[in-house]
């Protein structure tokens, strides 16, 4: 019983993190139509600022997360205004290509700055915790109350306000937005803020119970990827729940299976929703 | 208020729009009448801003506005009602027509006064403000994309085939309510297949055809001028 308890806490925890980065993707995705490729770029220069704000410039960790916020928000708005909104009438194969070339250039431009080592990231919250019969570390503790309290502010931000209506808005019928008065050019710039922000909250609480390095993000913008296909291309809630479908899939197969397959699990499940439902769970059929 | 003169549009080698030149005044309501792919809804896209024009100018109030965005001339008191509703789906009644200020919104007083006057014109609205506009029938998702084009308190207010698809009562409904936005003050273009129903509440009417203007006259005229060059938009 114990060990279910801790797997599932460690679904919780792996979750969060994947929702995170998932809800940047499919924000991007369902608004402008872009695959990101260079998601699991930013989550990479988010961690490594992070790192580096504390580490060279002895800042805190809170602080330090903020820091990287605003610089992987800006650079991902960088990137849609220099590369991505050049490209708005191209074939959608542009984008994509335009997004591997991006991500490729962020990785060599990371190791050529700070080196291809991996590093630990160091964390006011290295203390453990014990409760329900289970032990776990205050990060872990503090991934999963960042993570559902950045969501709950996206979605505030999405529901209240008229900027944030705007984007969804926007995700729901884009003529229809323009026609209303929204300004496309405003919307793409503040989705990739977002998207960016998101990813480098995600990286930022990730890395000090993982390692930081160039190829950081593979793996999990491969996962992000799957998540939203799980959830719907561009569907907010999508985004949120097969994060933790994900996180508990894995954490439980490496448990009741075997941990050298809880990568495969994520494509497993791919190939299983592609089959039944490849709309996505959340995305009605035709919808995109 | 609202010229289109020599305006063409092409779409790469095709030529979508020729030579249109069209004038709607203060006040009017006037009709753009045609059969599917005519040009209709190129040239309202056009005035919105959807689309621009490869050649020609297209000016309000004198002044031009050709090739501007969208979300500009929704400001300079563009509303564009289009065809095929463009509603969000997803969000309710009422988000939709406050979206429709989205333009506007910082005049939270004019915005409120305005949302009442769209739920006196069609009070079903009111009724199903918290439904979202996915769910309403097509009749209802015509009102509501009327009103949602109110909302920023336009100058002049384009309709595209507000009629298409909807029952000959409902239709009815929605031309009564169109000629009333006129009455109010809103200058009014029309773009219908409907001719019966649009001429009836029209001062002026056009007819298009592969994307140049045929016809141009007073509402009866245009009618009687039809009956005899284009009987086939007079039959519906």
């Amino acid at each position: 019983m114990d060990v279910l308890a801790q797997q599932l806490f460690n679904g919780l925890t792996v979750g969060s993190v994947y929702s995170l980065v998932a809800l940047g993707l499919t924000l991007v995705y369902g608004i402008l139509h872009i695959p990101n490729f260079a998601h699991g770029a930013l989550y990479m220069v988010g961690g490594y600022v992070t790192l580096m704000a504390m580490a060279l410039l002895g800042m805190p960790y809170f602080v330090a997360m903020a820091v990287s916020i605003v610089v992987v928000g800006a650079i991902a708005m960088l990137m849609e205004r220099i590369v991505f909104h050049p490209l708005r009438h191209s074939p959608p194969i542009h984008d994509k290509i335009a997004a591997i070339g991006i991500l490729l250039f962020l990785e060599a431009l990371v190791q050529f700055i700070w080196g291809a080592e991996y590093r630990a990231m160091s964390t006011p919250f290295a203390d453990t915790v014990s409760f329900l019969g289970i032990t776990v570390t205050w990060q872990r503790v503090m991934i999963i109350v960042a993570a559902v309290i950045a969501m709950l502010l996206l979605q505030l931000f999405l529901k209240k306000t008229m900027v944030g209506s705007a984007i969804v808005a926007m995700s729901q019928n884009r003529e229809g937005a323009f026609l209303v008065g929204i300004n496309a050019n405003r919307v793409a710039m503040l989705t990739f803020f977002i998207s960016g922000a998101l990813a480098a909250i995600a990286a930022s609480i990730a890395s000090p119970i993982n390692l930081v390095y160039p190829g950081m993000g593979h793996l999990v913008i491969l996962k992000a990827f799957v998540i939203i296909i799980i959830g719907g291309m561009g569907s907010v809630p999508g985004a949120i729940v097969g994060g933790y479908i994900l996180g508990f899939s894995e954490s439980l197969g490496a448990t009741f299976i075997s941990s050298a397959y809880s990568d495969l699990i994520a494509f497993l499940l791919l190939v299983i929703i592609l089959t039944i439902r490849p709309q996505g769970l959340f995305v009605k059929k035709g919808a995109h | 208020m609202l010229k289109l003169r020599d305006v063409s549009v092409r779409y790469g080698m095709y030529e979508a729009l020729a030579d249109v030149s069209l004038s709607v005044a203060e006040g009017e309501l006037v009709v753009l009448l045609g059969a599917n792919g005519a040009g209709k809804s190129t040239i309202f896209r056009t005035i919105s801003g959807l689309n621009k024009p490869t050649q020609g100018e297209v000016t309000l109030h004198k002044k031009s506005i050709g090739g501007r965005s969208a979300s500009r001339l929704v400001k300079m008191g563009i509303g564009h009602c289009p065809e095929g509703r463009k509603l969000f789906p997803q969000m309710s009644v009422f988000e939709n027509l406050k979206m429709g200020a989205y333009a506007v919104r910082r005049n939270k007083k004019a915005t409120s006064d305005v949302l009442a006057q769209v739920y006196e014109l069609f009070p079903i609205l009111k009724d199903k403000q918290k439904e979202n506009a996915g769910s309403l029938s097509g009749g209802q998702q015509q009102m509501l994309a009327i009103g949602r084009s109110l909302m920023s308190r336009p100058k002049v207010v384009l309709f595209d085939e507000p009629s298409i698809g909807l029952a000959p009562l409902i239709t009815k409904q929605v031309f009564d309510v169109i000629e009333e936005i006129n009455k109010q003050g809103t200058t009014v273009l029309l773009a219908e297949q409907n001719a019966n129903a649009a001429l009836r509440i029209a001062d002026r009417g056009y007819v298009i055809e592969n994307g140049r203007i045929v016809i141009e006259a007073l509402g009866n005229s245009c009618w009687k001028m039809m009956k005899f060059e284009k009987p086939i938009l007079v039959r519906n």
